[in-house]
């Protein structure tokens, strides 16, 4: 018996409930009970409204990282102004100041210093303007080269050849009680080309990574 | 039948992959050094050193690093600080991190480390005594003054059967000269380069004398006349 | 033994009972498609979603391992390959399973191409292709970047460079894509969402209705040339054949889609175990800058049009293409909805399957090697063979380091060693005589840079001096003709000039 019972299409299938649901639709139709249809667009317009509701807080939690904090314009210290070689370019690591506990090694930002004068410093972001690679800078031949697609810069910056339409981007500098300090809380690229911005709250001056007394490397 | 035995082939060498493959191919890829760990001799020597000095330390355009006598003449600190600030009025570019360059104090050490297993040879000099690598300063200098003159002589009895003539003038040119510094040529006369065939401070016409050499620098020295044309190099002391 | 089966049959119907899925499945696998279709050529779409199947799988099991974290990722990926038994070979199998997913699922677009089977009524089908296409790319770069390695790192630099050249948005945009100001944590989280549950959720959910709409639809009836497609009379025609002419789908066209299959998967374990998984390669420190960023391979090509886009179009290429080329995927249906289907009688789009082709693969093959990046090493790695230099004079010596010195061969080669960026030099001294030597070192131009400001008039010399020996021993260096006939000096050393 129960075998009959549970053969895989007994007699009362769907199409014997789609033929029944066919009549009743067409007995309740909108036009015949319109209360309940009004209910159903109430229901519908009900859940529209709170999902507008809900999608204001997701959108701004999405776009959170649009909007700048104040780590966005950060200055941040690259160490004494006098650790860095009269007339040389040296590489340098920065601690990102919007930075995460998970973060990883990816904190460590590199960037170029040249120091042209006593208080005069170029630092160099150290992606290629063109895609973002990494620049390499060769004292000897004093030329940053960047490995992806041959873009080559000058000492001062200024681009030498290569796909690249603009010279290296220059963090803006100043240098605050013997300190240098650089404008770096963003990567930049061709729509962030760093500029601080008037109002900028100086502050969050990050400690440069311990590595030894000198800050240098390669 | 033929077909059974194939699929039977087939699976049996499948499973002998399987079995075999706990380290196939991942174990033959190095796991990544970051660069400036790097501290094997010949990894560093072929990244950093073997475009100018030779595949194996000689047949290089620069200083002929396999040479016994050279690796004899050159004490560990003088290496040492070659390497880590380069050789002024040459094209030896400072290495160490410090100076600029991309390596580490422990990465200099390991090259010259390096150098002494690889190229240093007992006694080079049997038993003669080649004079000193640098040129002597202080109390010394007094037996062994510069004398221009008495080097040009001594360049035309020593040097010049070779370094004369179209071929190879160029020795005594102010281009050349501008190149390559006091150091350098001392360097090479003591020392030589067996590789290209320049003999060492004993060659066939005897004998140089520690003066003779100095002389024979001062001479080729004071030919380094247009120092328009030789850029000053960045002096040391501005270095950190 | 036949108690047994009864129990079963038992089972199945009290699970069918509840389920009935059997009539709808029954309809699937028996429905009849043209006898024609049963072919070796109707395999690909089969086979792509076997292969999503099993980077679904793989995938799954790396995440049991896989850190989605910048500070551990790469440690767990190491972790995987060196420490857990056959780690290696799932990285190894999703890594391969994703380039042969990439390779079969374009294969499926130029055979559907081809055939023409975008057309009428299977407009939305191809639709949906084109846009599970753009996400099975999707997936091979965010998965890029979850191999939190130095070319994934510089990968998303490339990326989010490309993006800020959008006007108006760019800055946001890259600010959105990276979740802060910079490359961070926050990026490898918003990838490792994307590759993980947004671009599959989609995928999957754009695959079952791509596998709907061909079962609705029927699959595409081999083309006949000639056979022109026509809203009103095609769906007749389909008709006749797949009901006079047609054979059930199972078995007679699914055996060899199962074969296939099953041989395409083989093939992803047998290169897993040869080529075993991809990196990962350096550690995601930017500060380690020792290193020569490349994409993955489906992504060569771009890698390749880039290096070789001359400045002035590579916004407006790298902005405007990719539109254009979806718009132009997407529209295609509409364009060309209904007429000739063989390749036989459609020669431009024969042709455009085997430009793209061909064009993809020297884009691709010189994406291997590029020729116009700069051997970083080269200068101080890269030998000067001993027989330039061995009986050389000491200003051609001298030379010859400078040469290598101020690293001129990070973009010259000599006898095939160095960079590639300019030409190789083994006979320049044929090419050029020394006073237009001198004049290029200094002044640079074409792609090479000036060398005027950082070589000393003695470091030109000797450079120059070098380069006049570099020609074939049979071959006479350039001479200046003009100079030859009014000048006696030949053999003393050339004026110094072009110095500043």
């Amino acid at each position: 018996m129960v075998e009959r019972s549970d053969s895989p299409h007994p007699a009362s299938t769907g199409a014997e409930i789609g033929r029944a649901a066919e009549v009743a639709s067409d007995l309740e139709g909108p036009r015949v009970v319109s209360r309940r249809w009004m209910l159903l667009k109430a229901g519908i317009a009900l859940n529209g409204l709170i999902g507008i509701g809900l999608a204001i807080p997701i959108i701004r939690y999405l776009f959170s990282p649009i909007r700048p904090d104040s780590a966005y314009n950060s200055w941040v210290s690259l160490g004494t102004a006098d650790s860095f070689p009269m007339g040389e370019t040296r590489l340098i690591s920065f601690t990102n100041p919007w930075r995460r506990p998970w973060d990883g090694q990816t904190v460590d930002i590199p960037c170029y210093v040249r120091r042209t004068g006593k208080r005069q410093f170029q630092v160099f972001a150290i992606n290629c303007a063109h895609l973002g690679c990494p620049v390499r800078w060769f004292p000897q031949s004093q030329l940053f080269m960047c490995p992806c697609h041959g873009g080559v810069y000058y000492a001062d910056g200024s681009r030498a050849s290569g796909p690249p339409t603009r010279g290296l981007f220059t963090y803006p500098n100043k240098v605050v009680a013997g300190n240098l300090q650089i404008y770096a809380g963003q990567m930049p690229t061709l729509s962030n080309v760093p500029k601080p911005p008037e109002s900028a709250k100086l502050v969050n001056i990050a400690a440069p990574t311990p590595e030894g007394d000198c800050p240098c490397r390669g | 039948m033929r077909l059974r035995s194939t699929v039977a082939g087939g699976l049996l060498s499948l499973a002998l992959l399987a079995a075999g493959c706990g380290r196939l191919p991942v174990e033959q890829t190095e796991r990544y050094v970051p660069p400036d760990q790097v501290t094997d001799f010949h990894a560093l020597y072929n990244t950093n050193c073997r475009a100018c000095h030779g595949p194996a330390g000689e047949n290089g355009p620069a200083m002929d690093l396999a040479n016994p006598e050279y690796q004899a003449l050159v004490d560990d600190a003088t290496l040492r600080r070659i390497i880590s600030n380069g050789m002024p009025g040459t094209q030896m570019p400072a290495w160490a991190q410090s100076a600029g360059g991309m390596l580490t104090d422990a990465q200099v050490n390991a090259i010259i480390e390096g150098m002494r297993k690889e190229w240093s040879k007992p006694n080079p000099f049997q038993e003669a005594t080649p004079p000193a690598y640098e040129q002597p300063s202080g109390a010394d200098a007094k037996t062994q003054t510069a004398d221009v003159k008495q080097g040009q002589q001594l360049y035309q009895a020593h040097c010049a059967s070779c370094h004369s003539g179209h071929a190879r003038q160029e020795l005594t040119s102010p281009i050349y000269l501008a190149l390559i510094s006091d150091q350098a040529l001392r360097s090479i006369i003591i020392a030589g380069r067996p590789d290209i065939g320049q003999p060492d401070w004993r060659h066939d016409n005897g004998q140089l004398s520690p003066q003779d050499v100095t002389s024979i620098v001062a001479y080729l020295s004071s030919l380094r006349t247009n120092t328009a044309i030789s850029a000053p190099p960045v002096p040391l002391s501005s270095r950190r | 033994m036949p108690r047994m089966k009864r129990d079963a049959k038992t089972v199945y119907n009290w699970l069918e009972r509840r389920l009935q899925i059997e009539g709808p499945v029954k309809d699937a696998a028996l429905h009849k498609v043209p006898r024609s279709t049963a072919s070796w050529w109707y395999v690909f779409g089969s086979a792509a979603f076997t292969l999503l199947l099993l980077q679904v799988v793989t995938g799954i099991l790396l995440a049991l391992v896989y850190s989605p974290t910048a500070a551990n990722a790469w440690n767990s990926l190491n972790v995987l390959n060196h420490q857990i038994p056959l780690g290696w070979f799932i990285r190894a199998l999703h890594g391969w399973g994703s380039n042969f997913m990439v390779a079969i699922v374009f294969i499926h677009m130029c055979q559907v191409f081809l055939f023409g089977a975008y057309k009428f009524p299977r407009e939305l089908t191809w639709i949906v292709g084109v846009f599970l296409l753009l996400m099975t790319l999707g997936m091979a770069f965010t998965g890029q970047v979850l191999r939190f390695d130095q070319d994934a790192y510089w990968g998303l630099g490339i990326g989010v460079f490309m993006m800020s050249r959008v006007p108006l948005i760019g800055g946001a945009l890259v600010h959105f894509l990276l979740g802060g100001p910079n490359i961070s944590g926050a990026t490898l989280s918003r990838f490792f969402t994307l590759h993980v549950f947004v671009i599959p959720g989609l995928l999957l959910s754009f695959a079952m209705v791509h596998v709907w709409m061909v079962l609705k639809l029927g699959i595409n009836e081999w083309p006949m040339p000639g056979r022109l497609v026509r809203r009103e009379t095609y769906i007749a025609i389909y008709n006749r054949l797949s009901h006079e002419d047609g054979i059930p789908f199972v078995p007679g066209a699914f055996w060899k889609d199962l074969i296939f299959s099953g041989a395409i998967v083989a093939a992803v374990a047998v290169c897993a175990m040869v080529f075993g998984p991809y990196g990962p390669g350096g550690m995601p420190n930017p500060s380690i800058i020792q290193t020569t960023p490349k994409p993955d391979f489906p992504f060569l090509w771009i890698f390749a049009i880039l290096a070789y886009l001359p400045p002035a179009l590579e916004t407006p290429v790298i902005l405007v293409a990719p539109i254009l080329a979806i718009a132009g995927l997407l529209a295609l249906p509409f364009v060309a909805g209904e007429g000739e289907k063989s390749w036989h009688r459609r020669p431009i789009a024969v042709l455009t399957v085997s430009f793209i082709a061909v064009a993809w693969g020297v884009f691709t093959h010189l994406g291997t090697y590029t020729p116009w990046s700069p051997h970083m090493n080269a200068w101080s790695s890269d030998a000067i063979p001993a027989r330039y230099t061995h009986s050389a004079t000491p200003l051609v010596r001298e030379g010859a380091v400078v040469f290598q010195a101020k690293q001129c061969r990070n973009c010259h080669e000599i006898e095939g060693v160095g960079g590639q960026r300019g030409p190789a030099l083994d006979d320049v001294a044929t090419r050029m005589t020394p006073d237009e030597m001198r004049y290029k070192v200094v002044t640079g131009g074409g792609n090479m840079p000036a060398f005027g400001k950082n070589l000393s008039p003695a470091e030109v010399e000797a450079l120059v001096a070098f380069l006049e020996t570099l020609h074939p021993a049979n071959e006479r260096p350039a001479y200046d003709g003009a100079l030859r006939e009014t000048s006696t000096h030949n053999g003393s050393p050339p004026p110094v000039t072009g110095s500043k």
